[in-house]
């Protein structure tokens, strides 16, 4: 029995490892999709790999995967933030107002932030003493928040005077842009904060199994205030930046944006089902998002088109990634 | 039914062709071998139990006949004839069914909505909502099941869900129906139903096949048993020609000497007293516990001792009494506070409360302790490895590695997580629900012995089990619920046992 024993558990151990492996290699694979669009652009138009495209990619592409960063740790608890684009929105108008009405840059940075995590606290708030379902929740906050910056100004664009601040976004420091240096201010702690702190292995938890983390002492609704705090959070710097690189503040902007962090974060591996995911893998998933938008417009592809295509390809990769699972 | 009637059947399944027949029934999942050469026949209106070990096969086995898994080789015979078994289509339709131990039905529909579902009647394309009741409770009350038609499923227990399902299974024309665990979450008043239902079955032809972990009702309703152990068939016997002794043994191949093993350990210290704490579901429970004393509560499902302990341990608010710990006033109002204190909940269900089954076996045992394995921000991952692999090895959870899925376990190796976890953190009151439920014969007795070990470390146990053996072997002192109180306390080493299992039975019921 004992020898039939350790058999069963060397065949046990092998499957372990080839579950490690293949997980590897999905990030790995995403890794090579994104290297392979850039060989391919880079090759098939003349300006894709000129240092101009490349920084208007990154300064693109940052903003998408802060808020597909964000999203994530709201997925992996099995939950879903509908309103991240709607807060990046809605956090221009506020930054705007600060800076045209005299406030300092910090100042109004600071307090725009303070606006997205009163906003992440609102949706937790709902969540677990309304009992309202995240989807719902933040479908209203989308809603409502749009409208709110409406009508703080009346529906017209705020403009912002501020050249420093609307300067940052276009600098770059040892040649990378800025913006994409604000991608590693998220994505650095973030990573430490998922992967490598007690926080990241509850949230993990409360996703796989609620009831069962909150018997093995978790706190899970603080855990839940977490995720949407850091998911509003990390929205309302996107406005911030977006605000920057616009020079304007208008509720309207950054419209759909939710759908295209959602979109990152699964097509970088986290499940809507909860308890999958990580911080590299929306990183990568908003890449090859942007980067496909990006050659599309160099290869004057009707911009139609680049929906399906987008669409096409989630369904793509989400299918792979599941026979992946499928084999565990 | 009494052993004269039991052998007239037999003899005369006996006569009759066999209905179904596995030759050389082969199953593997990758590099797992589930299933190995099979032979068994089963014969036209027996009532066949199998037996073994969690992970022995038995699940396996039902997949592959009700056509939930295509087989890896081997032949199966209907009525002498080949059949595939590809689809769970093909079984249904040669009356192949099967009542599963997690009720699969619609929560929202009616009880009668669930017995048609598929199947329902029609009158100028409407549906026949009254007419289906009533014939609903016409078909209940016929098969001597004592349950609503019109009530909606999610308004009944666990246990009646699941006659629900037998009923629904039985009334589709089945000839070969399967139990899987039947009995787990029914009241005995219930589990007598089901076995009238059974037996009603078996004399209308059909024959049926009953999986179960209590013994004793292997020998109250089966023909014959068949052992399973590491999916290989161990043997096939007649009951009368076996004892529970001889299917242990063969389910491990090791004899248990005893088993509900038990140490003597001395009693110390008060550590837990509540006085008439009352909240959602129990009222005015006062008790007692001291180190090294197991405290049993028994009753039947839904007597409110689950919700009892999970009060006590802030999962859900008290409405009354009080609860003093070390002789201390003490407001438990969450989780936290019982467990900072040094008590701990081994929940009913490891699937629902206990685990996450879709993560790591090492996060599931450190879940409480990673703020002690934390070092400033971050975990330190050697504290984490080597906390995970201790438990892993102490208390011999069988898994390729920490980081291996819990999905992918054995139930009793799932089981031993749940409590692994808690050793980890150290308590001094384990409160364990039903710890042994759906878990093989080996984990059992490890149970017990890691109970044993608990107590002489000077911790105290709270033992709630639906099993009357086991928890009046186990506990010192036997406290019996029913309908929310506590109607009975026994000092389990004064009085005789076989007196005592009929009168705790009594006072459980309430008869």
């Amino acid at each position: 029995m004992s020898v039939e024993t350790s058999e069963t558990v060397a065949e046990q151990l092998a499957a372990t490892k080839k579950r490690a492996l293949l997980s590897t290699l999905f990030g790995f694979t995403l890794f090579v999709i994104l290297a392979l669009l850039w060989v391919v652009l880079a090759f098939s138009t003349p300006n894709f790999l000129t240092y101009g495209n490349i920084s208007n990619l990154l300064r693109q592409g940052a903003m998408t995967a802060i808020l597909a960063v964000g999203e994530t740790f709201v997925i992996i608890t099995a939950g879903i933030d509908l309103s991240v684009g709607a807060i990046a929105g809605f956090t221009t108008v506020i930054v705007a107002w600060l800076l045209t009405n005299g406030y300092p840059i910090w100042e109004s940075v600071l307090i725009t932030l303070g606006f997205g995590l009163v906003i992440g606290v609102f949706h937790a708030f709902g969540i677990t003493k309304l009992g309202i379902p995240p989807f719902i929740m933040t479908l209203a906050t989308l809603t409502a928040l749009r409208g709110i910056g409406l009508l703080i100004t009346n529906g017209a664009t705020i403009s912002i005077t501020n050249t420093e601040f609307t300067g940052f976004s276009r600098g770059d420091f040892l040649g990378v842009p800025n913006l994409f240096w604000m991608v590693l201010v998220v994505v650095v702690p973030g990573y430490i904060f998922l992967h490598h702190s007690r926080f990241g292995r509850y949230l993990f938890a409360i996703g796989s199994n609620m009831e069962a983390s909150r018997l093995s002492g978790v706190s899970t609704v603080r855990m839940i205030y977490v995720a949407y705090t850091l998911s509003a959070l990390c929205a309302a710097f996107v406005g911030v930046l977006l605000a920057a690189r616009l020079g304007i503040g208008i509720a309207t902007q950054a419209g759909g944006w939710e759908l295209e962090a959602i979109a990152s974060s699964v097509i970088g591996g986290a499940s809507l089902f909860g308890a999958i995911g990580s911080v590299h893998g929306p990183l990568l998933g908003s890449f090859i998002l942007t980067t496909i938008k990006n050659g599309a417009n160099l290869l004057n592809v009707n911009s139609f088109w680049q929906q399906v295509i987008t669409g096409g390809l989630i369904i793509v990769i989400v299918y792979f990634d599941g026979l992946r699972r499928k084999r565990q | 039914m009494n052993q004269g009637d039991g052998d007239k059947q037999t003899g005369a399944a006996n006569t009759a062709a066999p209905l179904l027949v596995l030759k050389q029934l082969d199953k593997r999942f990758g590099a797992t071998h589930a299933l190995k050469a099979v032979d068994l026949t089963f014969e036209a209106g027996e009532i066949h139990a199998i037996v073994g070990e969690n992970g022995a096969g038995k699940s396996t086995l039902i997949k592959l006949l009700t056509g939930v898994y295509p087989r890896s080789s081997g032949e199966v015979d209907w009525e002498g004839r080949p059949v595939a078994l590809a689809t769970p289509h093909e079984a249904i339709d040669l009356g192949i069914n099967a009542v599963h131990q997690e009720v699969l039905l619609c929560r929202h529909l009616s009880v009668a909505a669930n017995l048609f579902l598929g199947d329902e009647k029609v009158r100028l394309g409407l549906l026949q909502h009254r007419g289906m009741v009533r014939e609903a409770q016409k078909i209940l009350d016929e098969i001597g099941f004592h349950l609503p038609a019109g009530a909606l499923l999610s308004a009944l227990t666990i246990g009646q869900q699941q006659l629900v399902a037998a009923a629904r299974a039985t009334i589709r024309g089945t000839r070969f129906l399967i139990f899987d665990e039947p009995t787990a979450y029914l009241t005995r008043r219930e589990v007598g139903q089901l076995f009238a239902l059974i037996r009603r079955l078996k004399a209308k032809g059909v024959t049926i096949i009953y999986i179960s972990h209590r013994l004793e009702e292997v020998f109250q309703l089966a023909d014959r048993v068949s052992i399973l152990r590491d999916g290989q068939l161990v043997s096939t016997k007649r009951v009368s020609e076996t004892n529970e002794q001889a299917l242990i043994t063969g389910m491990i191949n090791r004899a248990i000497d005893q088993a509900h093993y038990k140490e003597a350990v001395p009693f110390g210290d008060e550590i837990l007293r509540t006085e008439k704490l009352s909240g959602k579901g129990f009222h005015d429970i006062s008790i007692r516990v001291r180190t090294g004393e197991v405290i049993g509560l028994y009753g039947l499902v839904g007597a409110g001792r689950s919700e009892f302990v999970q009060s006590l341990f802030g999962r859900f608010p008290q409405t009354g009494g009080q609860i003093f710990w070390k002789g201390q006033l003490a407001h438990i109002r969450k989780e936290q506070d019982a467990i900072s204190r040094g008590i701990v909940l081994v929940p009913e269900s490891r699937r629902d409360q206990g685990l996450c089954l879709n993560l790591g076996v090492g996060l599931n045992i450190n879940l409480p302790i990673y703020k002690r394995l934390t070092k400033g921000i971050v975990i330190d991952p050697f504290a984490e490895a080597t906390a995970a692999d201790r438990q892993i090895r102490d208390v011999r959870i069988k898994t390729a590695s920490r980081d291996a899925l819990v999905s992918s376990l054995s139930g009793g190796n799932q089981q031993k997580i749940v409590v692994a976890k808690w050793l980890n953190h150290g308590a001094k009151l384990f409160i364990f629900d039903e710890p042994t439920t759906g878990v093989d014969v080996g984990t059992k007795a490890e149970m017990y012995k890691l109970f044993a070990k608990l107590l002489k470390a000077g911790a105290g146990i709270i033992l709630i089990s639906s099993y009357l053996p086991e928890v009046f072997d186990l506990s010192d002192t036997l406290h019996v619920f029913r309908r929310g109180r506590l109607v009975a306390t026994h000092d389990s080493s004064q009085v005789s046992e076989k007196v005592l299992h009929e009168t705790i039975l009594t006072e459980a019921l309430g008869v």
